[in-house]
């Protein structure tokens, strides 16, 4: 029997590349909105921030239960008029980031800060425990309304209510296709990274970001409170990541409390690739990501998705060993 | 200055235990009454993840390489030693199954030290964490490469079942005895190994390039070969507690058993314990694994037997007059709360012994 | 230099004295074997038989008068929903029959073969799991395990004591007879003899089942994907086989998904653009990703096609993954082995009520499973009355014509699978499983 490695041959030819391109970048938009949480964390303590990814899988939860909280639930959303189902968007980009940026910031104030001087594998090794902790959170959160009296699954996916409607805005015979929700992601993350930008670009915070990242004793010469900063990059990392949360949510409609692991893992690997601690860079790793998982699951094989990514990210670092955008920084000695 | 902890000789106190365990007669029937566990099986599994750690501690511990992919060749020695035993291959027909075995631990340990020389060689100029993300990259390559090669792997299915190693007198399915004392040999080969590793001058080159890479290199000292050492060692030492683990559960188990979660969890034993001292990661290895595979599951069945006692038939449990729960909701037994027990202990660890519980006594892994 | 040196020469010389070793004692061995004779070599392809084990005794001690059951089923992560359902229906069975056997007290265990962290069975648990039962002296019967894959790890273990398994919802080919892969079934059992019995149809009868299902409601071109697992590939592939047999064009290369990532828009984007075929088969669970594939064919504008699950997609988890709203554009089946807790009658119909009554709630689709397996161990203890796991094996395995369940009347054959072959398939509705048609296959 002949080896037959991949299952998909590239088959399809060039006839819905764009497409697939189009899936892969908004898919890598929502990669992006979560690794810029690992990036900017890393770039001012240095933490890969383990905890990050389950961060968001609980802003799933906190999205589901908002909606509760409204009356919708799974069977009810797509009765919902538009007035509804503005308000409740509008309220989980609200209540969400919040939440994701309040317990960020907490779990930064109580775990990580004590660790600060200790050695660099401690607060990594704590960021797990935090990570453990969330996902069991995740797992004893149920936040969705059942209606019927059957047993709420546990631990099984769930869905999320379909709130924003799914409308094909080009004509079926376009060879594309871009829907509602496609628009979704582009007009609430777009916006929101060039925020960021100029955010870190021009305002004061932003430069005493930069500053510690740059050089945490030197900053703190020049009279910049480190601990206020690093306090507000736990904030902005979470609440991109809620952002994230209800986008995802909203995008994919399920939730489970293991939605956090794949996720972080791929966000992780794009912020690496950007080049960790590089902004810009987590963004354009998120985008490169998406796109090859999209393109690989049309061209090489469903199966074979992961294991790409992570080729392609080790091929890119043996050229670019500081990642896509990274500087070429001289280890500090 | 040693502390407290640092003075108990838990090396000895647990080989001395770990001997006397199986010797006492009917100690493990004993254990077995009272916790309803096969322990003496258990340790065995103990030891060999306590390989896995040594191994993983050789490239984090004394060569400063955070690595998050130890999983990967623990895994490849795993499928290795699979696709040795399995019947499909024609491998093993001609071998008695002692020899076999030998080979099975030769090819699995070589091996997995070759994949890691080929894999990393390339990346060894990558810095600090771009490294180590690099080796999460090899760890979820391999799994998936193990997953998707099914004429090779078997794919998801595992490659089973693998005989035992020896044919006649002992056989080691019926006996616990017999992988115990294997896997507590091969531990005590690989602590030894490790110990005389350390005192000579690799030992001492791997300390230099930990604690200072630049000072190192200018000393003369080749750090890439240095580096390619410690992982070599690492993975052969994981390809070999992968070998083990394969004969010991009989099977290759499937190649999401290798991924991302086995490396973070021995990386949690390693600083648990206390990264770079031997000591510290036996007992971080006892404590983690210990907690998984011993103390959850006796946990669940003393959770279960109470719950029943006070459950209603339809299996709602109260206390005081009112309903807590079902008897099959999650936060009712154990395993509901496993993960949350286990990252708040890894929380506290860290937050009041931020190096270690028994932590390395030859100066600092800190890194400016 | 020296530093290399110092490298080289201890690696050298270890790895010189282990291959050393290896060769010496393989040679040795190996010369002395081949003069021995033949009886280990066999090949996975001819199925001379494997050099057998003797059976190994019970282990002594224990209470005379207790007998324990346990069972081994993934107590934590997405299979909870229908593993609960599963217990409850073997407690049901305990209950109902006092826990008493004679004069033996039934105590029953229900272990758990998953892990939080990975959200599903994993081999190391059921291993032990299996060696728990094994050590065990008052551990006479293992129910379950509920995934094939998880069977074909405890199998080999528990083999050597004989120590009877029922399982509640494997269906994999091979765990019993030949169909699945080369040296199945022979390779789970050392000691040359049966010790697993299963009270679910294998799915050499749901496979081609499902093919034939398709094929009556004019399904023409099929796609076909699985979940890269035991139970959810060897189903595709029975599947295809037969679907091809029926004339039904399979289009494009059958494909396994990954189910952990967290969505098949792409995929489903490609099946449409290339394929657009009337149906999609998924082989694969609810727990790996048979709810977000519903989700994205209707996000892709695949909802005219028509999507077939096997069983293992049968409990509320799928739908509540998917959400009931999809299933108003999505056309989709699920096959089951077996009739729907709804349609059972007679002691079905009773077993229903007592279990609604008892538990407030419907019965999943393998809750009544569960039970049939209950009842089987018991039936086994009393037929061998004494408490020896070969006695209750070799009984459990001579059950003929059993309607004590709820199952309706049935036999154990010659490779402990059940006699029944009823199976119904369900269409998914109005957020719940709606019967559609009885398919009854003479093996």
């Amino acid at each position: 029997m002949p080896l037959d490695l991949f299952a998909a041959a590239p088959a399809g030819g060039l006839d819905n590349f764009l497409q697939y391109c189009v899936q892969g970048l908004l898919f890598g938009a929502l990669f992006a909105l979560i690794a810029l949480g690992y990036t900017m964390v890393y770039g001012i303590i240095e933490l890969i921030n383990f905890a990050h990814g389950d961060l968001f899988m609980l802003g799933t939860f906190m999205g589901l239960t908002v909606l509760s909280a409204l009356g919708i639930s799974v069977s009810t959303a797509a009765a919902a008029n538009t007035g509804l189902t503005v308000l409740a968007v509008f309220l989980m980009l609200l209540i969400v980031p919040t939440f994701c940026a309040g317990l960020n910031w907490s779990v930064d104030r109580v775990i990580y800060k004590p660790l600060r001087n200790a050695p660099r594998l401690a607060p990594l090794v704590s960021a797990i425990g935090v990570s453990f902790v969330f996902m069991n959170f995740g797992l004893f959160w149920n936040g969705a309304i059942y209606e019927d009296d059957r047993p709420v699954p546990a631990a099984s996916p769930r869905a999320f209510p379909d709130l924003v409607p799914l409308r094909n805005l080009l004509p079926e015979d376009a060879g594309m296709r871009f829907t509602t929700k496609d628009v979704m992601v582009v007009a609430i993350t777009l916006p929101i990274m060039i925020a960021l930008t100029l955010f870190v670009k021009r305002t004061s915070l932003g430069k005493a970001m930069r500053a510690t990242a740059q050089h945490p004793t030197a900053a703190r010469l020049m009279g910049i409170n480190v601990d206020r900063v690093i306090g507000a990059t736990f904030l902005i990392g979470g609440a991109l990541g809620g952002v994230g949360s209800v986008m995802y949510a909203l995008y994919i409609n399920t939730t489970s409390y293991q939605a956090g692991f794949q996720m972080g893992l791929y966000a992780f690997t794009a912020a690496v690739l950007g080049g960790i601690g590089n902004i810009p860079g987590a963004v354009l790793g998120g985008l490169v990501i998406g796109l090859v998982r999209s393109l690989g699951s049309v061209y090489v094989g469903e199966t074979w998705n992961s294991a790409l990514i992570f080729a392609i990210l080790i091929l890119i670092l043996v050229f670019r060993p500081s990642g896509l955008l990274g500087a070429r920084t001289r280890e500090k000695v | 200055m040693k502390t407290i902890l640092q003075r108990v000789p838990w090396l000895w106190m647990m080989f001395v235990l770990a001997v006397a365990y199986p010797i006492l007669p009917g100690l493990d029937k004993e254990v077995f009454e009272i916790t309803g566990q096969p322990v003496g099986r258990v340790i065995a599994t103990i030891f060999i993840s306590a390989i896995l750690a040594l191994g993983l501690n050789v490239v984090v511990g004394n060569a400063g390489l955070l690595h998050l992919g130890i999983g990967a060749f623990f895994g490849f020695g795993a499928y290795l030693t699979g696709i040795i035993m399995v019947r499909e291959y024609p491998f093993q027909r001609e071998i008695a199954p002692v020899a076999a075995f030998f080979l099975c631990v030769a090819v699995s340990t070589i091996g997995s030290a070759l994949l890691a020389v080929i894999l990393s060689g390339p990346v060894l100029r990558l810095r600090g964490d771009y490294f180590a993300l690099v080796t999460l990259g090899f760890g979820e390559v391999v799994r998936f490469t193990l997953r998707n090669l099914e004429e090779v792997t078997a794919g998801t299915k595992g490659l089973k079942p693998i005989p035992s190693p020896w044919t006649m007198d002992v056989d080691f399915a019926w006996n616990y005895r017999g992988y115990y004392f294997l896997t507590l040999t091969f531990l005590t080969i690989v602590i030894l190994l490790l110990r005389n590793l350390e005192r000579s001058a690799i030992g001492r080159a791997w300390v230099a390039l930990r604690e200072d890479e630049l000072a190192a290199a200018s000393m003369g000292l080749n750090v890439a070969r240095l580096k390619l050492g410690a992982i070599a060692l690492g993975a052969g030492l994981a390809g070999l507690a992968g070998c083990l683990f394969a004969y010991v559960l009989r099977n290759t188990s499937d190649p999401d058993q290798y991924g991302f979660n086995i490396s973070i969890m021995t990386l949690c034993c390693l600083i648990l314990g206390g990264v770079g001292n031997r000591t510290g990661v036996i007992v971080g290895v006892v404590l983690v694994f210990g907690f998984d595979n011993l103390l959850s599951p006796i946990m669940d069945s003393y959770l279960q037997r109470q719950l029943f006692a006070v459950a209603d038939p339809a299996g709602d449990v109260r206390v005081f007059g009112g309903r807590i729960g079902n008897t099959g909701s999650p936060y009712l037994n154990f395993s509901g709360w496993r993960l949350a027990v286990f990252g708040l202990a890894l929380i506290f660890v860290m937050r009041f012994r931020p190096s270690g519980l028994i932590p390395a006594r030859r100066g600092s892994t800190k890194e400016s | 230099m020296n530093s290399m040196r110092s490298i080289r020469r201890p690696l050298a010389v270890s790895g010189f004295i282990l291959v050393a070793v290896c060769l010496t004692i393989g040679c040795n061995r190996g010369g002395e074997r081949r003069s021995r004779g033949a009886t280990t070599e066999t090949s996975g392809k001819t199925d001379t038989p494997v050099a057998t084990k003797p059976i190994q005794p019970t282990p002594s001690g224990g209470d005379p008068k207790v007998i324990k059951i346990c069972s081994s089923l993934p107590r934590t992560g997405s299979a909870k929903a229908q593993t609960d359902a599963i217990v409850n229906g073997i407690r049901m069975a305990f209950d109902e029959a006092g826990n008493k056997v004679g004069d033996f007290t039934i105590k029953y265990e229900d272990l758990d073969d998953a892990t939080a962290a990975d959200g599903k069975w994993t081999a190391e648990r059921e291993t032990a799991n299996a060696n728990k039962a094994m050590q065990d002296p008052d551990a006479m019967v293992y129910i379950g395990p509920y995934n094939s894959g998880a069977a074909a790890v405890s199998m080999p273990i528990l083999n050597e004591g004989r120590l009877l398994m029922i399982s509640p919802a494997c269906t994999g080919v091979g765990l019993t007879k030949k169909g699945g892969e080369p040296g199945e079934p022979q390779k789970y059992r050392p000691t040359g003899t049966l010790n697993f019995t299963r009270v679910v149809p294998a799915d050499d009868i749901q496979g081609p089942v499902g093919a034939e299902f398709a094929k009556s409601i004019g399904v023409k071109t099929i796609y076909i994907l699985d979940d890269n697992e035991v139970y959810g590939k060897g189903l595709a592939n029975l599947f295809r086989e037969v679907a091809e047999e029926l004339g039904m064009k399979v289009v494009g290369k059958q494909e396994s998904i990954d189910y952990k990532q967290s969505d098949f828009r792409t995929l489903m984007a490609r099946i449409k653009n290339e394929h657009k075929p009337d149906a999609i088969y998924f082989g694969g669970t609810s727990q790996t990703g048979a709810g977000q594939i519903a989700k994205d064919m209707v996000a892709e504008g695949l909802g005219e096609t028509t999507l077939i699950v096997p069983d293992g997609c049968f409990e509320a988890a799928f739908i509540q993954a998917a959400g009931a709203n999809i299933f108003k554009t999505l056309k989709c089946y699920v096959t089951f082995g077996g009739l729907p807790p709804e349609k059972l009658d007679g002691k079905g119909k009773e077993f229903v009520d007592r279990y609604k009554a008892k538990f407030k709630t419907m019965p999943e689709g393998y809750a009544v499973y569960g039970y049939e397996a209950g009842l089987i161990a018991i039936e086994a203890i009393k037929r061998a009355n004494k408490k020896d796991r070969v006695a209750i094996t070799d009984a459990c395995l001579a059950i003929r014509d059993f309607d004590k369940g709820a199952l309706g009347k049935w036999s154990f054959d010659a490779n402990g699978d059940t006699t029944a072959s009823t199976l119904s398939v369900m269409k998914v509705e109005n957020g719940d499983f709606a019967f559609v048609k009885l398919f009854s296959r003479q093996k």
